[in-house]
């Protein structure tokens, strides 16, 4: 009965993410600007931050290794650990594929492709020092340690480099709808020149026919000689009509408000992509995506922390784990 | 009266790893002439670069690696020679597990030092590397060997446990030192370039809270490697 409960489960996670897969390409719309590589997105979020919570997870059990002992926490720290880095190399790939597609290059450096890269070479440097370990309890002993030691370096990583180091290509506090980034103010009779990222933008004229509201800002990007001059508009509503392109970028200039007789306007930047959850469609597919990535994630755990722990079991300190 | 007792087993094993270096000279010699070679070849390779924006960053990335490459010659030798010449055991028994760690910490962080120094000004010399501002260069420089010798010393500690020493060293060290190389590099870019102190303060704390939760989670990791 179990066995027949535990194949059930089996086919009903085959079936989720097959269906995920379906939606993700026949059924979400395509996204503003990116396309139908944007699909990418419904599985590259999910595994990337399971990637995350699995690193953490083994380095829970590395804890209560070293504080109870217990080979079996060992071997849960492996087996999170295994799941974290499959995850790994699947995120660091869509990653790849998605920013080849955005912003022309399979890698770039930006922080969050170096912290997935830094993760992956924790998982590798962990997996190397138990296999030059001979010793049974101390090559636990020793990597439980060397998980913790690393785990401890990952908030730098995460949070605090990306911000010494320059901008992000992520979506960040701009970009993200409900944000505080409310974009920049620009007058015409006073503040004409401000910054949005690392853009340099000025405000040239502002002019209002019957249906558009229209914005010329002048924008020096970092490392261009020339000048481009964009034209975003507002609509008759009060809603963005035009959004010009970065020169060279994928990203747009909005305009979000303006008062042409004051000489007025607000500006932001915006992501491909952006408000892309707001279509249901799309959101409850990316939510059946993170909650079927997370049961194959925890499927898998599961398979592979049975499989060694019956290997310790019949083999004490002789299997390489 | 314990406190007293780890600081003098501390200064003990910092000085007898003192006199050791000083009498056979193996880690200062390697570490020199690796340091010396590498700015020799960089510079007899490279040249003097022009003039440009991108120019203080590429100096700044080389010093490092120079820095980075050295210290994996040199910083785990302090725990792979217990181990090779079987003295390990006697420390065990001679020197509480915390006292061990200080001492080779601070041994590991005079030597880094003065590589740094040795680096540092070779560079300058022989890649005509200038210093727009001198007091960030020498703030990054101390909270960068800090973070550094942080950073290694318990993975040497680790690695002298292991079959594969010397290989394992620099495998499990990068992935860890990342966040404090990127940070140092950019911060002494900026001393380079001229940035002042104060605008040029953040790689430096950074790098110090860096050092302090590496050198913390050390401090309580280090007794589970030594048993």
């Amino acid at each position: 009965m179990a066995l027949r409960k535990g194949d059930g489960v089996k086919i009903f996670l085959g079936l989720w993410i097959a269906a995920v897969i379906y939606c993700m390409f026949l059924v979400v719309p395509q996204y503003v600007g990116l396309g139908d590589a944007g699909r990418i997105i419904i599985v590259h979020v999910p595994v990337a931050w399971i990637t995350s919570a699995a690193f953490f997870l083994s380095a829970i059990y590395s804890i209560i290794y070293l504080w109870k002992r217990n080979p079996t926490s060992d071997v849960a720290a492996v087996a999170a650990a295994e799941v974290g880095t499959l995850y790994c190399i699947f995120a660091t790939i869509t990653g790849s594929i998605f920013a080849e597609v955005v912003w022309g290059t399979f890698w770039n450096w930006d922080p969050r492709e170096t912290s997935i890269l830094v993760l992956l070479l924790i998982y590798a440097a962990y997996f190397a020092l138990r296999s030059s370990v001979d010793d049974g309890e101390r090559r636990r002993r020793l990597a439980a340690v060397y998980n913790i030691f690393a785990a401890v370096t990952m908030p730098f990583l995460l949070f605090v480099a990306p911000r010494v180091a320059d901008s992000t290509l992520h979506p960040n506090c701009a970009f993200l709808q409900g944000s505080k980034c409310e974009g920049i103010s620009l007058n015409l009779t006073g503040a004409k020149i401000g910054q949005l990222g690392d853009v340099v933008i000025e405000l040239k004229s502002l002019a209002k026919t019957s249906t558009l509201t229209n914005a010329t800002i002048e924008v020096r990007m970092p490392g261009m000689k020339n000048v481009a001059t964009l034209v975003p508009s507002l609509d008759g509503d009060g809603k963005p009509a035009d959004r010009p392109e970065f020169p060279g970028q994928q990203f747009r200039m909005v305009l979000l408000e303006a008062d042409a007789t004051a000489g007025t306007v607000r500006v932001n930047m915006q992501a491909p992509g952006t408000n892309l959850l707001s279509n249901p469609r799309t959101l409850w597919v990316f939510l059946a995506s993170n909650l079927g990535f997370l049961a194959l994630a925890f499927w898998l755990y599961h398979i592979r922390r049975t499989i060694l722990q019956v290997q310790l079991t019949l083999t004490p300190g002789e299997i390489n784990i | 009266m314990i406190d007293s007792l780890i600081w003098r087993a501390t200064r003990a094993i910092f000085l007898r790893e003192w006199r050791s270096e000083l009498r056979n000279r193996q880690a200062l010699n390697a570490v020199a002439l690796f340091a010396i070679c590498s700015v020799v070849t960089v510079s007899l390779g490279l040249g003097p670069l022009m003039p440009s924006a991108d120019v203080a960053l590429v100096h700044a990335a080389f010093l490092w690696i120079v820095l980075l490459f050295a210290a994996f010659t040199a910083l785990s030798r302090v725990f792979v020679v217990e181990e090779e010449q079987r003295t390990a055991a006697a420390l065990r028994l001679a020197a509480p597990p915390i006292a061990v760690y200080l001492g080779k910490l601070c041994f590991n962080l005079l030597l880094l030092l003065g590589l740094t120094i040795l680096v540092t000004i070779l560079a300058i010399v022989m890649l005509h590397i200038r210093v727009g501002a001198t007091d960030l260069l020498i703030g990054m420089l101390l909270s960068g060997s800090l973070a550094l010798v942080a950073g290694t010393t318990l993975v040497a500690a680790i690695i002298a446990r292991s079959s594969s020493r010397g290989a394992l060293f620099a495998v499990l060290s990068l992935p860890i030192l990342i966040p404090m190389l990127v940070t140092a590099v950019r911060g002494t870019a900026l001393a380079l370039a001229g940035v002042s102190l104060a605008r040029g303060m953040a790689p430096i704390q950074t790098l110090l809270a860096y050092a302090v939760a590496m050198f913390v989670a050390s401090l309580f990791l280090f007794a589970t490697v030594w048993e």
